[in-house]
């Protein structure tokens, strides 16, 4: 085998005529093509994801749901999980920028990798936390539903036409609504986002795993 | 960018393109790939290019980037479809250079060096472009030892590809 690949080595090193030859003019056009690396990828995908929250509010249903958690009573624990929120955000957002902008190919494989999964580690726990506080918020208002005592002035929707349905049928059924809502939001969100990643990320993980091994 | 900065660039990896399409070579499959893959490494290279002062050669510095981009960042593009029985340039073994057996013995492994993973091929390109073992683990992020080691096991690899 030694001698196979000594002479594969020769070879190989024989073969240079052979290969492809790029003029000056291609790949000076190369240099002002856009890149498609996973590390841009991871970039985009998370600069969407710290937007999209974010762009929720400025759709007017879901500012005027903050009418509704008034009366329901939980505006001021709302708006405190609101402002917490984008401080938190802030956070990640600069945590994110830090570990993104030390990823620099001149790294060794291993440490290259490493850097690109511990930013993507801060992505990560960015969604966890967007996600639990997508089913925090949904909790605070199933317990403001339970609590409040005239529901129809919260939601004047439910009081209209002819089909009255008596305050506690309502009361129950808004329950479980928003629970199964919170449950199937948090899940599909939570499948997409891991999705995207377990696609984008599988041939470095591969690669990963099989350096790590070498050291065991 | 400044100009005189862009022509020293193109200038030398012009002069030092045989690393990239050797790279290319390696871990795709057609024309297609090969090209997308050299795009993608160049723009690497032109973008870590500012960062690189001179402390080591330019080409032992393509060699890293280049493994790098191959190994980690690169990602198939669609368009780039995987074909089976293309056979790359560097494969082409002129008749009247060897003898049949030895032709076929140098297909062969090729072959089987091709069916590797990324990191051994990233170990066998090195080991073919006569780097060390020192250079080796450095360029991987792995101990000296570890690069022998995996290097004994990827021969034992290509020892049952060849001989299955």
């Amino acid at each position: 085998m030694m001698d196979e690949l000594e002479l594969l080595k020769k070879d190989w090193q024989n073969k240079e005529e052979h290969l492809p030859k790029l003029s000056y003019n291609d790949i000076y056009q190369m240099l002002w093509k856009k890149s498609s690396s996973i590390v841009k990828w991871i970039l985009i995908i998370s600069i969407l994801e710290f937007t999209i929250p974010h762009l929720l509010y400025l759709l007017p249903g879901v500012s005027k749901s903050f009418e509704t958690y008034e009366k329901l009573g939980v505006k001021d624990i709302s708006t405190i999980i609101w402002i917490g929120g984008y401080l938190v955000a802030l956070y990640f957002i600069y945590q994110f920028y830090r570990r993104y902008k030390e990823i620099s190919t001149l790294d060794n494989s291993k440490k290259l990798m490493e850097k690109i999964i511990r930013t993507r580690r801060t992505v990560k726990h960015y969604v966890i936390y967007s996600l639990s506080m997508l089913f925090l918020t949904c909790l605070i208002i199933m317990v403001g539903i339970y609590l409040s005592d005239n529901l129809t002035d919260a939601f004047p929707a439910a009081n209209d036409g002819e089909r009255q349905i008596s305050p506690e049928k309502f009361k129950s059924v808004l329950l479980w609504s928003i629970g199964v809502f919170s449950i199937l939001m948090v899940a599909f969100m939570g499948g997409i986002y891991f999705l995207l990643y377990g696609l984008l990320l599988k041939k470095l993980n591969r690669n990963y795993k099989e350096l790590k091994r070498l050291e065991v | 960018m400044n100009k005189e900065l862009e022509h020293q660039f193109v200038t030398e990896l012009e002069n030092n393109q045989n690393i990239v399409h050797k790279v290319c070579t390696l871990y795709t499959n057609n024309r297609d790939a090969h090209k997308d893959l050299f795009q993608e490494i160049t723009i690497q290279l032109w973008k870590a290019y500012p960062k690189f002062r001179g402390d080591s050669k330019f080409s032992t510095w393509m060699y890293r980037v280049a493994l790098n981009t191959a190994i980690t960042l690169y990602r198939k593009s669609k368009r780039t479809i995987q074909t089976q029985d293309y056979e790359s340039v560097i494969f082409k073994i002129k008749a009247d250079e060897y003898d049949a057996t030895e032709e076929e013995q140098l297909k062969l492994m090729y072959k089987a060096v091709k069916q590797l993973g990324d990191i051994d091929k990233a170990l066998v390109f090195l080991y073919l472009e006569d780097k060390n073992y020192r250079e080796i683990s450095e360029t991987l992020g792995i101990s000296e030892v570890n690069a022998r080691v995996k290097m004994n096991r990827i021969k034992t690899k290509l020892r049952t590809i060849l001989n299955p």
